[in-house]
């Protein structure tokens, strides 16, 4: 079957390789653009290790073609952190919490984290965990991960203070 | 899990896409979301020559008032469905029954329309979509027409639709009036298929009296299904009379094809579901009672 | 245990210390099996069976070595005589063993039996070809019901001549008639666990690169035990050890699933030298979920007497276990411990068991976190209808029949002797956590409201850290490295259990040394020494002995080094944050990192009869054949009749895994078994039809929890040590030990109002109705 040229952006750089139209985004991702933090758990589309940033919106890249996402900006995992190296605030946060102990769902989590928290700054206990269920973890039971996302979420309301209802909070790691 | 080989095709517009459809026959299918068809293809249990790309099709977004309704382009996506105010204002039945689409990731990808056509019976926008007899706007090589919901579900997956026939829009009714809606679904886990559901919509008069209702039942057929009988059996009567449970009982009578697997048989499915159209019942009299 | 600390000095065991794995993994620069890419590298991808059981009459590969791409095609006849010696260590070349052939050789004996292997350029194209390899079956009756399979006509393995694989006893049942005939109350039950799996989110997985210039084997494994990967493989291609390295630097969780070589893995291992360029075979779900074995299957009718107080007096077990058709390893040692660890942490007077494994033509169990834990769940779930049907409060019974202190070391019945362990003080403090009474207050106000919520209790003992053969030593390397900074070599096998970080700590204490300043290497055969792995809840004290072994032979040395120095005694001088000093005169010290020089680089500067360089290894041998741990599962929940949903409410950890090396880690163990367990009861089924078909092979029917289904853990700790080093204990496994119980348990009170007696797991929602009289 005849390949296509794809172009997209990944982490703000210009990728373009020419791929089956069948090589979903997780694989043109690990694959073509040698960055193997994305993970397959699956592929079918439950377990969320794939989940990456299409346009900023958290998509499982495994039901995703390459080709679909032409010309659009991909963030992955190997993004979250600022190029000096320094963890994202919800990266930080696992670390502090224990939300991680053999790290194969961890990069789908901290991508799914970042998207929920940018759109939803104050979320109570029941929305973090029904924004969790579309990602599996079998390690951690989950226990140090919802605590990452309240600690994530604590240190996102310390850093804009003034806004309703909390402040003075520094978010630290317990 | 890798998909089989296919050809791959972007057209710009509706026309193209219907063009090509004619062209390319039976090994071709519509791709918009993907979020169902996707697993399909990793799983190999459908094997395509040629995926037709709709989904960035410009004509085949938006959300936009219409004749006395709401018309969403079926390539519209969950996710925008979710964020809309019109949504909520003109359809709060198709508002409500979106958190219960999968999970936020895959409503990123996944289409309104995509998911009517897709016509699982366990999918909550086809149950609305019957529900509120709303109208499929499709289109092909040989023009445009309408098919109104209850003629649009077949079958299993399956559709009126003709196999060159690309959904473009669905138009929803707007229900005025002292109205309430609700939609209550019960699955294994958060996200999950429902194992049984109802999306209820309920306009009373101003004696609280039913004026009208819809029921449209998830995970209960082959299809989505909708209780006509017990609609009809409610029509007029006062609000105060009806007990949920009776609701319930109502829309589970009659339904002749229910399935039993390894979730749940065809007899628990029916407990489940009198259990749901009697819960969303209550939320939607509560609502349009206070409206 | 780590020598005099300095006053002040600071000490890393017991701190929840931030884990060093995190760095690359939070960051997606993980090297998991898949991501290992090396130049030239092709794909595997297995044709598997469909059938139960058929004959293999025929298999046409020409078609799929057609398409472009496509590069071999292997099938039995060209892998299985390349085998010159299959066995594993843990059991050895002599035990029976169920006939491993690598790929099915005339008859495939499961849906998912490997056939033949594809080696083509991409994965994508591997599975391309494998739908193209043409294989003529025969089907065959197949054995699907394990209750039925002792007597079943269709043999699972003829060579065997029967579908038993074997059986053993304890005290006979007849032993016991006199104590059940007369005793107050007898209560028995046969309690039913379906099959689970334990669902690494990464599946198996290994690159094999067989150099052919060099006759030299490296293999990156997903793999809780990197040095029996290599033994095992030496001796299955008749290879010198030296010869093959073994790599493992990130593995996606095991949970016993990756601790034994199976089949599929045998195979890329024979295909390599065939192949001659590195070759990758990574599963995906379905084939995990399909072949990569199964666990739990095993029902057993069990039986309890009291007397008229409610204090045990006999406990009896006869268990059935369906170990499909290929398990590994021999699975009649593990069915025994069900027997032999039945009677609990309870007084029991007498016991006896009766222990039965069978073949089926369904895949083969593997071992799965806790292996033995039916005997928990059947005993606990027992325990709490025995206490409704003497009209007692569950807990009281407990009570009345837990181990105390006091009674320390006890032996119970069938001759396991257990120490160290505190399960009436864990009960207790589990009880008092709940505030029991207050829950019974408050279901009883919810049941006047048409509301059951229910309270699940579970108690445990479980043996860790075996001291068995290959288990029972564990070595470690250490460089101080000539800067002052420290390596720590243990042979690894973390599948996410954090020894990395354990390690770090514990060698950082023992040196005195900033942790910052250490770093270990692990998972690489060629580099450190043999360890057998993370299994059997050992590595942390195994490792802790390993690595104190092994720094008392340096710390020795730079005291020595360090009081020639500074011109005092050596009982003068402390160690701490990278420094020695003189004690009372911290501005009179040394830096690691001058030591180290003097060490390596100015030797004639060293004291008489202290040898050069600061570099040790030690093997550490284990002094116990177990380790006890004992814990407390408390959970509450509430039942909605109508739908069948539970809905966890509170979940209490009471556990005495002795002092803790860092908490953070032994409650992630306790939190990720313990959902595992919850999932074993109400979600999880590896079902098959009744034709041997699989039901579940993907995630939409293999369900997980989510954090949607699992409350909120809480812990309570209690410590006694063991007699290990540093009075450490094993923690990975009790979370699936207890966790299935007390849930069931919950579920049962909850109902109790309706009399119904949940013992058929798992407890869906839809079982749940059948148990209340609906349609289910």
């Amino acid at each position: 079957m005849p390949e296509v040229s794809v172009k997209l952006s990944v982490n703000g750089q210009a990728r373009q390789a020419t791929v089956e139209p069948r090589v979903t985004l997780a694989d043109f991702l690990r694959e073509e653009c040698r960055l193997t933090g994305t993970h397959l758990g699956c592929e079918h589309g439950v377990c969320g290790a794939c989940t990456v940033l299409v346009d900023g919106a958290a998509v499982r890249s495994c039901l995703v073609f390459a080709v679909q996402v032409a010309g659009c900006e991909i963030t992955t995992v190997e993004g979250m952190a600022s190029p000096d190296g320094r963890l994202s605030a919800v990266q930080q946060a696992f670390r502090a919490c224990h939300g991680l102990q053999c790290g194969f769902c961890t990069p789908g989590f901290i991508v799914t984290v970042t998207a929920f928290l940018r759109d939803h700054p104050n979320p109570t206990d029941l929305e973090i965990r029904e924004a969790l269920s579309g990602n599996l973890c079998r390690c951690t039971g989950y226990q140090g991960i919802f605590e990452a996302v309240r600690q994530a979420a604590r240190a996102g309301r310390a850093a804009r203070p003034g806004e309703r209802g909390e402040t003075g909070e520094t978010g630290e790691a317990r | 899990m890798k998909p089989a080989p296919f050809e791959y095709h972007a057209p710009a517009s509706a026309a193209e896409a219907a063009s090509l459809l004619a062209e390319l026959g039976d090994g071709a299918k519509v791709l918009a979301g993907g979020q169902s068809l996707i697993p399909m293809l990793a799983l190999r249990l459908a094997i395509f020559d040629h995926l037709v790309d709709i989904g960035r099709i410009a004509e085949l977004k938006g959300i936009e008032r219409r004749d006395g309704g709401l018309w969403v382009g079926s390539c519209t996506t969950d996710a925008a469905v979710e964020a809309s105010a019109e949504v909520s204002a003109a359809v709060p039945l198709l508002a409500r029954a979106t958190p219960f689409v999968g999970h936020f990731q895959i409503r990123s990808r996944g289409t309104l329309g995509g998911s009517i056509a897709h016509a699982d019976p366990a999918a909550e926008y086809p149950a609305v979509a019957l529900a509120l007899d709303a109208r499929m706007e499709v289109v092909s090589a040989r023009g445009r027409r309408t098919i109104a919901a209850a003629d649009f579900f077949d079958g299993l997956w399956t559709t009126s639709m003709a196999p060159d026939e690309i959904l473009c829009g669905v138009w929803f009714p707007t229900w005025g009036g002292r109205s309430g809606f609700a939609v209550e679904e019960f699955a294994r886990r958060h996200g999950d298929f429902a194992i049984a559901g109802a999306t209820v919509a309920v306009e009373l008069d101003g004696e609280d009296r039913i004026r009208r209702c819809a029921i449209g039942l998830i995970g209960l057929g082959s299809t989505p299904e909708r209780a006509t009988a017990a609609e009809a059996e409610l029509a007029g009567r006062p609000l105060a009379e009806v007990e949920a449970e009776e609701v319930g009982r109502l829309a589970m009578a009659g339904l002749a094809a229910v399935p039993g697997d390894l979730h749940g048989s065809a007899g628990y499915r029916r407990r489940v579901g009198a259990a749901m159209a009697a819960r969303a019942w209550t939320a939607a009299a509560a609502e349009a009672r206070r409206a | 245990m780590s020598g005099p600390a300095a006053k002040g000095a600071r000490r890393y065991a017991g701190e929840r210390v931030h884990r060093v794995e995190d760095a690359r993994l939070l960051t997606g620069h993980g090297t998991f099996v898949d991501d290992v890419s090396l130049p030239g590298m092709l794909h595997a991808c297995f044709v598997r069976s469909p059938f139960a059981r058929a004959a293999i009459r025929g298999i046409d590969a020409s078609a799929a070595l057609a398409l472009p791409g496509v590069r071999f095609v292997f099938t039995a006849a060209d892998l299985n005589p390349g085998v010159h010696e299959q066995w594993h260590t843990s059991i050895g070349p002599k035990m029976p063993e169920t006939p491993r052939p690598p790929l099915a050789e005339g008859e495939a004996r499961f849906a998912g039996d490997p056939v033949a292997l594809v080696v083509a350029e991409s994965r994508y194209l591997a599975e391309d070809a494998v739908e193209r390899v043409a294989v003529d079956y025969d089907p065959l009756p197949a054995v699907v019901d394990y209750a039925q399979a002792e007597h079943a006509e269709a043999l699972v393995h003829q060579s065997h001549g029967s579908n038993l694989i074997g059986r053993f006893a304890g005290l006979p049942a007849s032993a016991l008639d006199d104590v059940f005939d007369s005793a107050a109350h007898v209560v028995s039950e046969a309690i039913h666990q379906q099959a689970c799996a334990p669902v690494p989110l990464e599946g198996r997985g290994l690159v094999v690169d067989y150099s052919r210039s060099t006759g030299d084997l490296t293999i990156w494994s997903a793999t809780q035990t990197p040095h029996e990967v290599r033994l095992f493989c030496s001796r299955l291609l008749g290879m010198p050890e030296h010869r093959i390295r073994v790599v493992t630097r990130d593995t996606g969780g095991g949970f016993g699933q990756k601790v034994m070589v199976q089949r599929d893995e045998m195979c890329l291992m024979l295909a390599a030298p065939k192949v001659g360029v590195p070759v990758k075979w990574v599963e995906d779900r379905r084939e995990n979920l399909l072949a990569a074995g199964k666990s739990r299957q095993e029902h057993a009718e069990v039986k309890l007497a009291f007397d008229a107080d409610g204090a045990i007096q006999a406990a009896y077990i006869d268990f059935v276990q369906d170990c499909g058709a290929y398990p590994t390893p021999w699975p009649l040692g593990p069915a025994v411990s069900v027997g032999m660890l039945f009677p609990g942490p309870y007084r029991v007077p007498r016991a006896g068991f009766s222990v039965a494994t069978v073949y089926t033509n369904t895949v083969g169990r593997m071992p799965y976190r806790g292996p033995w834990q039916f005997e928990s769940l059947s005993r606990e779930v027992l325990l709490d209808i025995a206490a409704r049907q003497m009209d007692m409060d569950p807990m009281e019974l407990r009570r009345r029949n837990l181990l105390r202190r006091d009674e320390l070391p006890y032996a119970n019945p069938n001759g396991m002797t257990y120490d160290n362990v505190s399960p009436l003080e864990t009960f207790e403090q589990a009880l008092e956590m709940l505030d029991y009474e207050g829950f019974r207050a408050e279901q009883a106000e919810a049941r006047r409201a048409g509301r059951y919520l229910g309270v699940g209790l579970s108690n445990y003992v479980e043996p860790s850290t075996p001291g068995q053969g290959y288990y029972a030593t564990e070595a470690a390397t250490i460089r101080i490295e000539p800067s002052g900074r420290v390596n720590v070599y243990v042979a690894g096998g973390s599948s996410g259990n954090s020894i990395e970080t354990t390690v770090v700590q514990l060698a950082a204490d023992a040196l005195g040394v900033k942790i910052e300043d250490v770093n270990t290497i692990q998972g690489d055969t060629a580099v450190t020494g043999f360890g057998a792995g993370s299994a059997g809840s050992r590595s942390a004290s195994m490792t802790a002995g390993a690595v104190r072994e092994t720094a008392r032979v340096l710390r020795d040395r730079i005291l020595a080094i360090a009081a020639h120095q500074l011109e005092v005694g050596i009982e003068d001088v402390e160690l701490a944050d990278s420094r020695a000093s003189v004690r009372g005169r911290p501005e009179l010290g040394v830096s690691l990192a001058d030591l180290a020089n003097r060490a390596y680089f100015n030797t004639r500067k060293l004291p008489p009869g202290v040898p050069a360089g600061l570099e040790a290894s030690a093997r550490y041998t284990t002094e116990t054949q177990t380790i006890w741990v004992n814990a407390t599962h408390l959970c509450t929940c509430e039942v909605d009749v109508t739908t069948g949903r539970v809905q966890l409410l509170r979940y209490i950890v009471s556990e005495d895994c002795g002092p803790m090396i860092n908490p953070n880690v032994v409650e992630g163990q306790i939190a990720g078994g313990t959902v595992q367990g919850i999932g074993g009861a109400l979600y999880e089924h590896l079902a098959y039809d009744e034709d041997g078909n699989p039901i579940a092979t993907t995630f939409m029917d293999y369900l997980l929890p989510t954090s949607t289904e699992v409350p909120t853990i809480e812990y309570g700790h209690i410590e006694t040590p063991s007699p290990g080093p540093g009075g450490y204990k094993g923690v990975g496994e009790g979370g699936a030990i207890g966790a299935p119980p007390a849930v069931v348990n919950a579920v049962a009170d909850a109902l109790s109002p309706f009399g119904v007696k949940p013992t058929r797991l798992p407890l869906s929602p839809a079982r749940i109705v059948a148990l209340l009289g609906g349609d289910g």
